[in-house]
């Protein structure tokens, strides 16, 4: 299955959190790979600890894959090539976890023929072997959401299973702008509809994930106070009643992950051992992860009312 | 003659086993040419040959630059409705001439490549079964890589494949033997988890019988990776004894009844298989593990059984 990651803004933290749902995913036992298709700033090598592709590869990305310059984009095999101790060694049970990074200094591109048609081979050819392939898209309007729009539409994909999620914060902004990228003009849907998408079927395999999102019923708030709680309820609602208005609501929502101090002052992988030994980051952002990584592949979370 | 060439094995993208029919149809890639096929001892269809163009360098143990033109034979193949393979091969010789020639030239000769200048064979096949291979040298693996993509492409298949599985990747190399009626010897090594290289010595100058041995031991070398992944899979990973054997299901239903080593294969190249199931022993480790999966099958059903009666 494709899963298509992006998000409204910069900063979302969609792609700290969509790598770490790929990482929960494959410690459940399934074959997972992650795409960086984020052009203008291949990073996903720092989250991984990868240091020789910290800032992209200089050894044959994805952004030279498409282009032509190459058959094959590098792939590296996190389980034996990360920097982080914790991560070295695949625990048992656990599935592969292969990141394909961008190149350094890549930059965006436009959407030619050729351009897509790699891209749709490079998913069918993923597709033999992974459970999950994830693809880290930049945030907003980009080139290579149209690509794989367009790459998604041919007809060797049609019985390709594929689900895209939007990544916003739990703030007023995050929530029109998640609704604009998705409804918008020129957003997900219309650019979809353009490249010969069923709108139908493209809507219904759409979710929204809310990060660093703040529960006002949260103990830890219980320092705050009476006066900044119940002004916190109130945004809470007002935020609740905007998102159903701008079809980002309750029903669409696969999953939100609570606000983790870990993630905002460094983007990584939160493994076991950051909650139960170290005790740095929350019990629940890992929860959240790990129930997030069995939604994306569980079809009742996705079965519309 | 020395001769290059590799081959993908892979699963092909359907949820059944693909009848002798529809995998005639979908290896139907040239019009007017026959798709050949035959049942017994295991289904098993060819795609025509197909010839790709190349100009471009040799790869070099050494470094030194040799420049080749000419022309790579390509086709594809189906097993038993499940296992599809993409094989490329090419003989490499010196041109009479130094220079390129018109496209013609290449085209009378199919499935030769002409270097132009000198060529030391022994340099080439060092350089070609090493693993990096860098850009604008020769690369049959690309070819056989994009055979394999153009059949999985196709809308014939359901695309709903029984397990996920890797392409495995067999390079050889053929260095002709200086006494012709020399037994053919082959090395096999393992050298990363989907590529293999293959080094032969042959006497005789029969380049289907090489390519079909190879392609034959690719796709058992494929049939036991694929296996013991699957059977790491189901037994590492955490559950009942009943939920392991059921994620050894796909393995029993598609898998065990492929193996049939040397089935159609020229006696000229079996000594090479005969020592490769000396050692390392491809049917013994298949056997074995065959009966660990036969045996947790037997244990499960007894668990269950005892459960019924209790």
């Amino acid at each position: 299955m494709l899963i298509f990651a992006t998000s409204d803004k910069g900063g979302t933290g969609r792609s700290v959190t969509s790598s770490n749902v790929l990482y929960r995913s494959a410690l459940q036992g399934s074959d997972v790979c992650y795409l960086d298709f984020d052009f203008g700033s291949p990073t996903a090598g720092s989250i991984f600890n990868i240091n020789h592709a910290l800032r992209g590869t200089t050894r044959g990305g994805l952004h030279s894959y498409l282009d032509g310059a190459h058959g094959e984009p590098q792939r590296i095999d996190v389980w034996a090539e990360s920097d982080r101790p914790s991560l070295r060694d695949r625990p048992p049970g656990a599935g592969r976890l292969v990141l394909l990074p961008g190149d350094s200094g890549g930059g965006e591109f436009p959407t030619t023929r050729e351009n897509i048609e790699r891209c749709a081979r490079l998913f069918l050819r993923l597709e033999e072997e992974f459970d999950v392939t994830l693809v880290d898209l930049s945030a907003g309007r980009s080139y290579a959401t149209e690509i794989v729009l367009a790459a998604t539409a041919r007809a060797e994909l049609r019985s390709v299973r594929w689900r895209w999620l939007v990544f916003h914060r739990w703030t007023r902004q995050h929530v029109l702008a998640a609704s604009g990228l998705v409804h918008g003009q020129r957003g997900i849907v219309e650019t979809g509809i353009r490249h010969g998408h069923d709108r139908t079927r493209l809507t219904e395999s759409l979710r929204f994930v809310r990060t660093a999102v703040v529960d006002p019923d949260s103990p830890e708030l219980e320092g705050l106070q009476p006066a900044q709680l119940a002004w916190l309820r109130a945004c809470n609602q007002d935020l609740l009643e905007l998102a159903s208005r701008e079809r980002v609501g309750r029903t669409l929502v696969l999953g939100s992950v609570p606000l983790d101090p870990v993630l905002q002052w460094r983007e990584q992988l939160i493994s076991d051992n950051d909650v139960w030994a170290r005790r740095i980051a929350n019990r629940e952002t890992v929860e959240a992860f790990d129930s997030l990584a069995k939604r994306i592949v569980d079809d009742t979370a996705w079965e519309t009312l | 003659m020395l001769t290059l060439g590799e081959v993908h094995t892979g699963l092909l993208q359907n949820s059944t086993s693909l009848s002798l029919e529809h995998t005639t149809q979908l290896l139907d890639l040239l019009v007017g040419e026959r798709v050949r096929r035959s049942e017994r001892p295991i289904a098993y269809v060819v795609s025509p040959d197909q010839l790709t163009g190349v100009d471009c360098l040799l790869p070099t143990g050494t470094g030194s630059r040799t420049r080749a033109v000419g022309t790579v034979v390509s086709h594809a193949t189906v097993t038993g409705g499940h296992v599809l393979q993409g094989s490329t091969y090419t003989l490499v010789g010196r041109a009479e001439v130094n220079r390129r020639l018109p496209w013609s030239h290449y085209l009378s000769r199919p499935g030769r490549l002409e270097t132009i200048g000198k060529v030391d064979a022994r340099d080439v096949v060092r350089g070609y079964l090493a693993t990096g291979s860098p850009s604008q040298v020769l690369n049959l693996g690309a070819i056989c890589a994009r055979l394999i993509d153009a059949v999985q492409e196709s809308t014939r298949l359901d695309r709903r494949p029984p397990f996920r599985s890797r392409r495995t990747r067999l390079r050889w190399a053929v260095l002709p033997s200086d006494d012709p009626a020399a037994e053919a010897q082959g090395t096999f090594r393992v050298e990363s988890e989907t590529l293999r290289t293959l080094e032969l010595t042959v006497g005789h100058d029969d380049v289907a019988a090489v390519v079909a041995l190879c392609e034959d031991l690719a796709l058992h070398d494929w049939l036991l990776t694929t296996l013991l992944t699957l059977m790491e899979a189901s037994l590492t990973a955490p559950g009942t004894r009943a939920q392991k054997v059921e994620r050894l299901r796909p393995a029993i239903d598609c898998l065990l009844h492929l193996w049939m080593p040397a089935a159609r294969l020229d006696e000229s190249v079996l000594p090479v298989w005969r020592a490769l199931e000396r050692r390392p022993g491809f049917t013994r480790q298949w056997e074995s593990s065959v009966n660990r999966i036969r045996d947790q099958v037997t244990l499960s059903t007894i668990a269950l059984l005892e459960a019924s009666l209790s």
